[in-house]
C-alpha cells in the first residue's frame, strides 16, 4: 500500500472537476423554482388523468409516472432553500405566461378517448424540453460549488429518459392508422408552437443560446 | 382537465361491468346475505366454493386498488397547495403521489395473482364504492374516509388473505399479501398523521371527519362480513390497525360497528324472507 503520510494532491488526476459554472446562486434558484412549477404541474395532471384513462396498462404507468414527478418536485423543494430561498413558494411559479399557456395545452385532454394527446404532449413535447433543460443545466453548472443540484438533476434525468421510453412505447402502441398519426402529429406540433413561444421550461435561455455574436457586439 | 371526477365517469375498457351499490347489497348471493352459500362463512382452504370465493374476493381486490389509484391520482389534481379548507399542504399531496406508485404496484400484484387463480380480468362486477368515498370534497373527509376507512379495510382483508395464503400452503400468495399489507400501514397512516395535523386547531372538522369515516366504515363493514369472531370472513387486523394510528377505543369502535352491520343485514333479510 502507498505511503499514507506522503501528501497527494486533493484532486486526483482524474478528476477533472472545475470551479468556473455559468449560474450564481441566484439563477441557480430561479431556474430550480421552475422545475419544481413544472414537476408539480406534471405530477397532478398524470394523477389526475389515471381516473380517465380506459387503457389499463397506461392507467398504471400514469400512477407510477406520477409519483416520480412528485419526487422531483420535492427535490426542488429541499433544494431552495439551500440556495438562500426560505420562502420557497416564491420562487415556485412559472417562466412566464407563455409557459403557462403551454401547461393548460398539456392538460387540456380529458375524455377516455384522448389518451393519445395525453400522451403526446407530455412524452413527445414537455418530457424531452425537460431533459433538454436539465441537461443543460448539468453540463454548465459549477462541478464543485453546485454539486448538489447536480446530484438531483442525475436522479431526475434517470427518471426522465425511462419515462420518456415508457411513454414513447405507449404512444407507437396507440397509433394504429393514419388518422392516428395525424392527432398525434397535429397536438404534438401544438404544445411545441406553445412551449417555443415560452423558451423552454425555464423560459428562454433554458438550454442556453446557440446565437454566435456579430462583429458589431464583440467590438462594442 | 375538471376538478372532482363523478364515479360515473372512471374509464374503463371493454371487459370491465358496473354494478350500483344497490343491486351489490340486494344481492342474496353475496356478502349481504348469507342464505346462498353453505357452509361456514370464514374462508379457509377447506371451505365449499374456497377456489372461486378467494378468485372473487381477488378480482375485488383488484378494482380497489384501481380505485385506490384513481383516487389517490384525483387528490393530487383536485386541490391546490395552500392553507385553506379546500386546498392541502404540498407534502400532501406528495403523499398521495406516493400512494398512486403503491397502488399502481397492487394493481400488477393482485392481476398476476388473478391470472395464476384462473381468473379473467372482468370476470366478475364492480362497484365503485371505494371511489365514491375519494369524491368528497373535503380534502380532510376524503383523506380520513379513504386512507382510515377504506384503506383500514384493506388492512383487514390483505392480512385475512396473508394467513388464507399461509393455511392453503401458497407461499406466493402469503408473500404479496404480506408486501401490500405493509403498504396499506404507510397509507392509512398517512391518514391518520394528516386528519390529526391538520385538523389539531379545528376539532369541528376533525369530528366531521371522523364521522364520514364512521359512515364509511359501517357501510364498509359489508353487512357483518368484517368482525372479530373466528368464523368472520375478514378478521379486524388490531395490531395493524394500531400500528397505522388507530387508538384501541378506536379499533373497538370499528369493531361494533361491524356487529351492528351485520345485525341490521340479518334483520334485513329476516323481513325480507
Amino acid at each position: 500500500m502507498a505511503d499514507p503520510k506522503k501528501p497527494r494532491p486533493a484532486f486526483a488526476p482524474w478528476d477533472r472537476r472545475e470551479l468556473p459554472g455559468a449560474f450564481d446562486v441566484e439563477e441557480t434558484a430561479r431556474r430550480v423554482g421552475h422545475y419544481k412549477w413544472v414537476e408539480m404541474r406534471l405530477f397532478e395532471a398524470l394523477g389526475g388523468w389515471v381516473a380517465t384513462v380506459p387503457e389499463l396498462d397506461v392507467k398504471l404507468r400514469l400512477g407510477t409516472h406520477c409519483y416520480k414527478h412528485a419526487w422531483h418536485a420535492e427535490l426542488w423543494n429541499k433544494r431552495l432553500p439551500e440556495l438562500r430561498e426560505m420562502n420557497t413558494e416564491r420562487l415556485t411559479v412559472p417562466p412566464n405566461d407563455e409557459f403557462v399557456a403551454f401547461m393548460d395545452a398539456i392538460t387540456e385532454p380529458e375524455g377516455p378517448g384522448q389518451t393519445l394527446e395525453k400522451l403526446v404532449g407530455v412524452y413527445r413535447v414537455l418530457i424531452p424540453h425537460k431533459i433538454a433543460a436539465y441537461t443543460y443545466h448539468l453540463n454548465n453548472t459549477s462541478t464543485i460549488t453546485d454539486a448538489p443540484t447536480m446530484r438531483s438533476l442525475r436522479f431526475a434525468l434517470g427518471d426522465e429518459f425511462d419515462d420518456w421510453r415508457d411513454g414513447e412505447m405507449l404512444i407507437q402502441s396507440l397509433i394504429v392508422n393514419e388518422e392516428d398519426v395525424q392527432r398525434a402529429a397535429t397536438h404534438q406540433a401544438r404544445c411545441e408552437g406553445l412551449i417555443v413561444k415560452a423558451g423552454g421550461i425555464a423560459g428562454p435561455g433554458s438550454i442556453g443560446s446557440v446565437d454566435v455574436p456579430t462583429p458589431q457586439e464583440v467590438t462594442a | 382537465m375538471k376538478k372532482i371526477l363523478p364515479p360515473e365517469e372512471l374509464a374503463r375498457d371493454a371487459r370491465f361491468v358496473r354494478l350500483s351499490m344497490e343491486d351489490r347489497f340486494n344481492d342474496r348471493r353475496g356478502a349481504g346475505g348469507t342464505s346462498g352459500r353453505t357452509g361456514p362463512m370464514k374462508l379457509t382452504p377447506d371451505a365449499p366454493q374456497a377456489p372461486d370465493r378467494a378468485r372473487a374476493l381477488m378480482h375485488g381486490i383488484f378494482v380497489g386498488e384501481i380505485q385506490a389509484l384513481e383516487g389517490a391520482g384525483r387528490t393530487c389534481w383536485d386541490f391546490e397547495v395552500g392553507p385553506g379548507a379546500d386546498e392541502v399542504p404540498f407534502a400532501l399531496k406528495l403523499d398521495m403521489a406516493r400512494q398512486c406508485w403503491d397502488e399502481a404496484r397492487h394493481c400488477e400484484i393482485s392481476i398476476k395473482l388473478s391470472d395464476w387463480m384462473g381468473t379473467e380480468l372482468g370476470e366478475f362486477a364492480e362497484s365503485t364504492f371505494l371511489y365514491e368515498a375519494a369524491c368528497n370534497p373535503d380534502p380532510i373527509l376524503r383523506l380520513t374516509g379513504v386512507n382510515r376507512a377504506l384503506e383500514g379495510l384493506a388492512i383487514d382483508v390483505f392480512n385475512t388473505m396473508r394467513e388464507f395464503g399461509q393455511s392453503a400452503g401458497d407461499p406466493v400468495l402469503e408473500f404479496c399479501e404480506d408486501w401490500m399489507l405493509a403498504d396499506e400501514v404507510t397509507h392509512v397512516k398517512m391518514g391518520s398523521d394528516w386528519l390529526r395535523r391538520i385538523t389539531e386547531n379545528d376539532p369541528d372538522r376533525r369530528e366531521r371527519a371522523l364521522e364520514f369515516q364512521r359512515i364509511v366504515d359501517k357501510l364498509f363493514s359489508l353487512g357483518g362480513f368484517r368482525g372479530e369472531g373466528d368464523d368472520s370472513p375478514i378478521r379486524l387486523a388490531r395490531r395493524f390497525r394500531e400500528m397505522a394510528g388507530f387508538t384501541t377505543e378506536e379499533v373497538d369502535e370499528i369493531s361494533d360497528l361491524s356487529k351492528q352491520a351485520g345485525e341490521e343485514a340479518r334483520a334485513r333479510l329476516a323481513a325480507n324472507a
